[in-house]
């Protein structure tokens, strides 16, 4: 069987409808499924990533309808990258639920269904060549989003799937509203032929376009005003499901809104506004976590800001900025998981999820607290962990283009995301326990899992050369889009 | 005669879409019950249904099949593309329509009413 893309978006979809089914014979082997599907994605992965090296490019046509009538799908060295990541991290976050709240089987092949769409869905965003298909597969992940959501019962996790999916409908008739006009105006929905034909495009008509989709998608990626939904939905779901919102939904959110800007528009129409809305959901994201006192709403709010800071990486557009804005992507879905998984044991049966319940846990958890340590250093961006050189190469950035304002508020926003983390840690290991209450030590697989992600967030801190590599072509690739275009068109001729 | 009639139809199909759309759009923010605010998201994406389907027609065109005899009568089709493309949104707004409606269920099994201001326990 020769190893293709489009395995990427078939076996979970497969896995998503087989586990149903195959629950009703054994409940354990349903849970297994995800985890070879996963297993075997990151292979495909693997493979996938040494051939883009070589070739540069890997395309595939979907039903034998050749680039601009059929729907594509594309692995390019930048696609490619956020693939992996997101394969590799359903696989973490499956090891991580796969005991998590011994809840009644029922329930967790629910979730093992609706987190195999999830990752089909997110897959799909970031490999397919075709806009409207990239609005079907926005949707399969935000209805799987929004039940997620909702999956426990006795919390008002039914509340905040509601109001999640009151922003997301808006979204979405907002994306097909842009598909729409963008129709109208080219007639074709490849993305590479959009890009060639949008020239001819009169200006007022692009903007309209833009804004619709930049709405549209700015609602999936968090972008202040529009990120209502996630401090609820993230503090209502589930701990995995959280993790899962950071690693996957929203990076794919971002990808969608990246890809559009970069390829179909041009980034000099909105390289200001992605610097001004960047900066403006990071300082208030970073400000409301400050404020928090639910751990996990704090987690959210900082899930919100490093968007945010994604945003105003790309909005730079060097490519010194692109590789930073990578690299924060990749940090921010491996540490943010890391926070949330070890987060929510810390909080696991505290009432309210509060910071303040935590005093002293640090004694009766060692190795969870641990792990949300070296989490939380790393995020901030302190040596030798990941999150410095991704914060070292933004600011590069910012330094080559002369935006010394850019770097005070940067800095700044890294002090106050030190305080609200530091509180944190104070409370784990310098207070004394008040009352004492049952703490839960994390399972096997959550263990494991944990620190998996704690070694990789150790290793790219010592070694980041290991990582630049992959960054730096993916970035290239993303900032050209003559090599997009005439890889995905020049098929046709063959 | 015949293309006032035309123009007329074309508007009026517009107008209509953008006049659901509007309704819609009340019914979301203004309407305190939540089936009803779900009744609105199902009103909008009907509106923009329809003026997808709008666009993509031209007028006394064929249906967009390719045989022999729709190439000898030399009419124009009308384009295939927006209605598939409506097709799939239709499934789509009916799933999440289906997620929406039990949600509201579960909101009142838990708050006993399925009034949108009586229901805070989360901020808003």
């Amino acid at each position: 069987m020769v190893i293709t893309p489009v395995h990427y978006i078939a076996f979970p979809l497969l896995a998503a409808f087989l586990i149903p089914l195959v629950g009703k014979i054994s409940r354990q082997a349903a849970r297994i499924i995800p985890g070879i599907v996963l297993t075997y994605l990151a292979f495909v992965s693997v493979t996938l990533m040494i051939e883009v090296q070589s070739t540069g490019f890997i395309t595939e046509t979907l039903a034998g309808w050749k680039a601009p009538w059929g729907i594509n799908l594309v692995f390019s060295k930048f696609s490619g990258l956020l693939a992996t990541l997101i394969s590799f991290m359903g696989l973490i976050i499956w090891a991580y639920s796969f005991n998590f709240k011994k809840v009644e089987t029922e329930i967790s092949l629910k979730y093992q269904t609706l987190q195999m769409m999830m990752v089909t869905g997110a897959l799909g965003m970031v490999l397919t060549g075709d806009i409207f298909n990239l609005f079907v597969f926005l949707e399969i992940v935000a209805i799987s989003a929004y039940s997620l959501t909702a999956l426990y019962r006795n919390r008002d996790g039914a509340e905040a799937a509601f109001k999640y999916l009151l922003i997301g409908s808006f979204a979405s008739a907002f994306i097909l509203l842009g598909i729409m006009i963008l129709y109208t105006q080219v007639g074709t929905l490849n993305m590479a032929e959009i890009a060639v034909r949008m020239v001819d495009v009169p200006v007022g008509m692009k903007t309209l376009i833009l804004i619709f989709f930049l709405v549209g998608f700015g609602i999936e990626a968090e972008i202040f005003p529009l990120n209502g939904w996630a401090p609820d939905a993230y503090s209502q779901a589930p701990g995995p499901v959280g993790a899962a919102f950071a690693a996957i939904v929203v990076k794919a959110g971002v990808y969608a809104l990246i890809r559009i800007i970069f390829t179909i528009f041009d980034l000099e129409v909105a390289h200001e506004f992605l610097i001004y809305a960047g900066f403006v959901t990071m300082i208030i994201a970073e400000l409301s976590a400050l404020r928090q006192t639910n751990l996990k709403r704090m987690l959210a709010f900082s899930s919100i800001g490093q968007v945010g800071f994604v945003l105003v990486a790309f909005g730079i557009g060097t490519q010194t900025a692109v590789v930073g804005a990578l690299f924060l992507m990749i940090n921010h879905a491996v540490i943010k998981g890391l926070l949330f998984m070890s987060g929510s044991y810390l909080v696991y049966d505290t009432p309210g999820k509060e910071i303040n319940a935590l005093k002293g846990i640090a004694k009766q958890l060692p190795i969870v607290s641990f792990f949300f340590a070296l989490g939380a250093f790393a995020i901030v961006g302190l040596p030798p962990f990941a999150g410095f050189w991704a914060k070292l190469w933004v600011l590069t950035a910012a330094a080559e283009k002369e935006m010394i304002m850019l770097i005070v508020i940067i800095l700044l926003i890294s002090v106050v995301e030190i305080i609200y983390y530091f509180r944190v840690l104070n409370k784990l290991y310098f207070e004394k326990r008040e009352e004492q209450f049952e703490v839960v030590k994390p399972t096997v697989q959550a263990f494991t899992s944990m620190a998996i992600l704690a070694a990789v967030i150790v290793f790219v801190g010592l070694y980041p050369d290991a990582l630049l590599g992959f960054l730096k072509s993916a970035s290239e690739t993303l900032l050209d889009k003559s090599i997009y275009i005439s890889n995905v068109l020049g098929q046709n001729m063959n | 005669m015949e293309t006032i009639y035309q123009d007329i139809l074309t508007y009026s199909i517009y107008g209509s879409a953008m006049v659901l759309v509007l309704i819609g759009l009340y019914a979301v923010l203004m309407k305190k019950n939540l089936t009803k605010i779900v009744i609105g998201l199902s009103i909008m994406d009907a509106g923009l249904h329809l003026l997808f389907v709008a666009i993509g027609y031209v007028s006394n065109g064929t249906a967009p099949i390719f045989s022999p005899a729709a190439i000898e009568s030399g009419q124009q089709m009308v384009d295939p593309v927006p209605q598939a493309l409506v097709l799939t949104a239709i499934v789509i707004g009916f799933a999440v329509t289906a997620v929406a409606l039990s949600l509201v269920i579960r909101l009142y099994k838990h708050h006993n009413s399925a009034r949108i201001d009586q229901i805070k326990s989360l901020k808003w």
